[in-house]
This record gives structure tokens, C-alpha cells and sequence, in this order.
């Protein structure tokens, strides 16, 4: 394996016309899509964001993703910021159709896991090509 | 306003010009993040794991945003004023996967941060909880502040 040096990441805002109430930035969180034969698997970068502050929406084919971190500002005097911390919001559109009965959602170490398994009639077939 | 001549033209100092320009809007935006207190902070070093230092009483709180990193591939030092945090970023092993998106970094990394106070090492508390590290280092004995008795008679 490369040695790799980390980056910090920049933290994209969200740009659009609706406003949030809360008096916190909403970033666009980093995501990995992959794709394997059964399933679409979506993980997301937000760190802060306990499981019960995370909802995920699938509405025809739009799916949200929102999660907020709850407001600690914590005693004390801050000596250095290098980071602001903020909601994650994202939105995608999916193509293939997904069996919305078997998405499974888990969250671990700051990092949302989204399993969404293609329902049977998307499934890729193989195709026999018959000689005759 | 003054205006600022270029006598020949040469592009050397257009692009110094254009530098100038990069840093003094850099400043400018330094300047209104600090007053809001909002927008996306400065990055004073550059360098991973981005960190927010607190200080409280005699205690100094250092928070750094950690996803996906197990908190056993992470190493935490502290040697006087010093704090170096390491560790590593390990990619997700998926077999027969095919990407649509890729923008989750990974990677090792090394920071050390000068603490504005010597620390007492052994009493050092660290916590990762939902990818948010927070490590409270209790100030030493010595630069504690202590608050004097007046005797009187």
C-alpha cells in the first residue's frame, strides 16, 4: 500500500434557496458510492452526528440525507478554530430501483453507512446466448 | 486610491500584483470570520487533522473531526507543551465493487500542536465518540494558576 498523507478536507456548504432555522452552517458531506451486483452501498463523512440525528428520506426516486449535530458549546475559551462545525445535508437521485423495505442504515465512528439492495427486477441477468 | 504603476509591463509583477491581492482578501476574510464567527473557520496550519483548542479554567480541550477512524489506529503523544497526534485512515475493503463516487480521503497522518501550557501527561483524557475525537489535557502543577491568601493580623 502507498503511504498516503491526509488532507484536511474542505468543508462544502450546502447552496440553496431554502434557509435553516438552526444558527449552524450546513456542509455538504464527502460520500462513497459503490455498486455491486445486489446492492447500492452509500457511505457518508459526518462526524458529530449520533444515530437518532440522522434522517434519511426516500421520496420516488430523491433521496435526502440530513444529519444535525447537537449544539455543544461547551465552557471555555476558544484559543484556535480550525474547523466550523455544522448540519450535513445532501440529496441524490437514484436510478436503479431499490427495495425500499431492506434499506439499511448504520452509523459508526462519524461515518453514515446506507445499504440500499436493488429490488429482484434490476438485478442484472446474465444472458445465455444460444448457438444454434 | 492610489494607483500603482507598472513601468514595463513585465508579467512577473502582474502576477506579484495578483498575489498581493490573493493575500489581502485572504486577510479579509480572516478578518470577517472572526467577527461572525461564522462560514468556514481559517485553516491556520494546513496540515490533518483540522483541530479546535479550548481552554477552560486549568484544563485545555483539543477536539479534531476524526470519521472513520478506528480509535486503535490512533496515537496520541504528549512531551512538555507538545501535542502530536498520528494515525491512520484506512480505506474500506470491498470486493467486486464498482464506484459511482470516490471523494472520502484516506490516509496516515502527523500534527503536532504547541499547547499555550505545559501539561501534566499522565492525568491526559481522550475520547472518540461519533468520529469526533476530544482529548482534555489538565494543566501542570506548576503554571496552575494559584490564588494567594492575604494574611492579616
Amino acid at each position: 500500500m502507498i503511504e498516503k498523507d491526509l488532507q484536511i478536507p474542505e468543508k462544502k456548504e450546502v447552496q440553496s434557496g431554502a434557509e435553516s432555522t438552526r444558527n449552524a452552517p450546513v456542509f455538504i458531506p464527502a460520500v462513497d458510492i459503490l455498486e455491486t451486483e445486489h446492492e447500492l452501498s452509500l457511505l457518508a463523512d459526518m462526524p458529530g452526528v449520533p444515530i437518532e440525528n440522522v434522517d434519511i428520506d426516500l421520496e420516488g426516486d430523491q433521496l435526502t440525507i440530513r444529519g444535525t449535530v447537537p449544539r455543544q458549546d461547551g465552557p471555555g475559551r476558544v484559543l484556535l478554530k480550525e474547523y466550523a462545525v455544522g448540519d450535513y445535508y445532501r440529496q441524490f437521485t437514484l436510478s436503479n430501483d431499490i427495495d425500499r423495505e431492506k434499506i439499511q442504515a448504520t452509523i459508526k465512528d462519524g461515518v453514515l453507512k446506507l445499504v440500499l439492495p436493488k429490488s429482484e427486477a434490476v438485478k442484472p441477468r446474465r444472458i445465455e446466448v444460444k448457438a444454434s | 486610491m492610489a494607483i500603482i504603476r507598472y513601468p514595463n509591463w513585465p508579467w512577473s509583477d502582474v502576477s506579484t500584483a495578483l498575489e498581493d491581492f490573493e493575500r489581502a482578501r485572504r486577510q479579509m476574510d480572516r478578518l470577517v470570520s472572526a467577527f461572525t464567527g461564522q462560514g468556514s473557520a481559517p485553516v491556520v496550519s494546513g496540515v490533518f487533522p483540522a483541530l479546535v483548542v479550548k481552554e477552560n479554567g486549568d484544563k485545555i480541550i483539543v477536539e479534531a473531526e476524526l470519521p472513520g477512524i478506528n480509535p486503535q489506529d490512533l496515537d496520541i503523544n504528549v512531551h512538555g507543551n507538545t501535542l502530536i497526534l498520528s494515525g491512520e485512515r484506512k480505506p474500506d475493503k470491498v470486493e467486486d465493487a464498482s464506484y459511482h463516487r470516490r471523494e472520502r480521503k484516506w490516509g496516515s497522518f502527523r500534527k503536532a500542536i504547541t499547547l499555550p501550557d505545559e501539561v501534566s501527561p499522565d492525568a491526559v483524557q481522550a475520547e472518540c465518540k461519533n468520529g469526533v475525537l476530544t482529548i482534555v489535557l489538565p494543566k501542570a502543577e506548576q503554571v496552575k494558576p494559584k490564588k494567594i491568601a492575604i494574611k492579616s493580623e
